[in-house]
């Protein structure tokens, strides 16, 4: 082999390969400044000018646009409590008590981030929905089919995930986010 | 033989690394640029389009929330600075949202930090001037988007909401 084939290969080899790993990353999990707590994940960084490239590429992709934690704390799960893939022919129940914030609602999406069809046409379920009881807590259901009570639709998509947005978070959901009290979700049953 | 494929594998790392950073480094400007042709066909630059709400058939980016109302500006300050009034919606939540070309945000006002009054930003780039009665912004990029976020709580309140951002303007000076 000449060198300028050896040269050639190896390059061409470290321009796929440093392009494929960039695009793992920013498809994968990890950031910095990522917060975990329970399931939810989400990012303390988002949308500031300190942002590494790795956490602008992630929300570019899965959430352009975004507010930063100041205004809003956008916290994202793909699991259920138990740490098994959302999935739209399975029933959830999703629980919490008050979230500390000014406004709150739960957005269930596929994919990168899209809204799902499904004959209801609903695709949220906000903080003023669902009744409390005595102790200020809540529940709603997620599910292919409808049920009793505040129901979002999986509109039968194969996987989705559930992305909490709090606008002016206070507290711990804006200060100390990892431990913040966050709603659960359990799974049911499945189709 | 391991002689032969030293310098070459040092090149193949060296490309690796700099096809890793550059991907990670244009994938935010690769998708603001798509937004601003998309959210750009609605409306002329430096001026706002005011958006339906977001449904499965209307998504015009990823992971909108169907509980807010978004207006949106594709501005360029190119030419001189862009003023950007947005009307205050009594008892609801709102907020202007200034994105450059990289997705930083550049400014954020919401009806919290005006006390509820309207807000009015001056977009702009370094050496040029606000007008008298604006906040200046100065941007890092000739291009963004300027986003206006309400809050509705049902279907019902709509119409009052939509007809007020309707006196939102954003006009190149």
């Amino acid at each position: 082999m000449k060198t300028w084939h050896r040269f050639a290969a190896c390059i061409a080899l470290g321009l796929v390969g440093g392009a494929a790993f960039a695009v793992h990353q920013v498809r994968g999990d990890y950031a910095d400044k990522q917060v975990h707590n329970g399931q939810w994940s989400a990012n303390t960084n988002q949308g500031t000018a300190s942002a590494s490239a790795l956490t602008r590429a992630k929300v570019a992709l899965n959430g352009l646009l975004a507010l930063p934690a100041k205004e809003a704390m956008y916290f994202i799960t793909r699991t259920d409590s138990e740490g098994r893939p959302l999935e739209g022919r399975c029933t959830y129940t999703v629980t919490g008590g008050e979230l500390d914030a000014r406004w709150w609602s739960v957005t269930l999406y596929k994919g990168e981030g899209w809204l799902v069809k499904n004959a209801a046409n609903r695709w949220s379920v906000a903080g003023n929905a669902p009744a409390r009881d005595a102790q200020g807590n809540w529940s709603f259901t997620v599910s292919p089919n409808p049920t009793e009570g505040v129901w979002l639709p999986t509109g039968g998509t194969p996987h989705f995930d559930l992305t909490l947005r709090t606008y002016h978070p206070r507290g711990a959901l804006l200060n100390d986010p990892a431990n913040a009290k966050l709603p659960t979700v359990t799974r049911k049953a499945c189709a | 033989m391991i002689r032969n494929w030293m310098f070459p594998i040092i090149a193949g790392l060296l490309v690796s690394a700099f096809a890793w950073q550059g991907v990670l480094l244009a994938t935010p400007y690769a998708l603001m640029s798509k937004a601003m042709d998309v959210i750009g066909a609605r409306a002329p630059a430096n001026s706002f389009a005011f958006g339906e709400l977001s449904t499965a058939d209307n998504q015009p980016i990823v992971r909108p929330s169907p509980d807010l109302v978004y207006s949106s500006c594709v501005f360029d300050v190119s030419k001189g600075p862009v003023l950007v009034d947005v009307a205050s919606v009594p008892g609801h939540y709102w907020s202007l949202s200034i994105f450059d070309a990289r997705t930083d945000v550049a400014a954020v006002r919401s009806d919290r930090d005006t006390g509820g009054k309207p807000a009015r930003l001056a977009l702009m780039k370094a050496g040029q001037t606000a007008p008298q009665g604006y906040e200046p912004v100065t941007l890092q990029y000739d291009r963004g988007i300027a986003l206006i976020r309400i809050l509705f709580s049902s279907p019902a309140e709509y119409p009052v909401v939509d007809a007020i951002r309707r006196k939102s303007t954003c006009k190149q000076v």
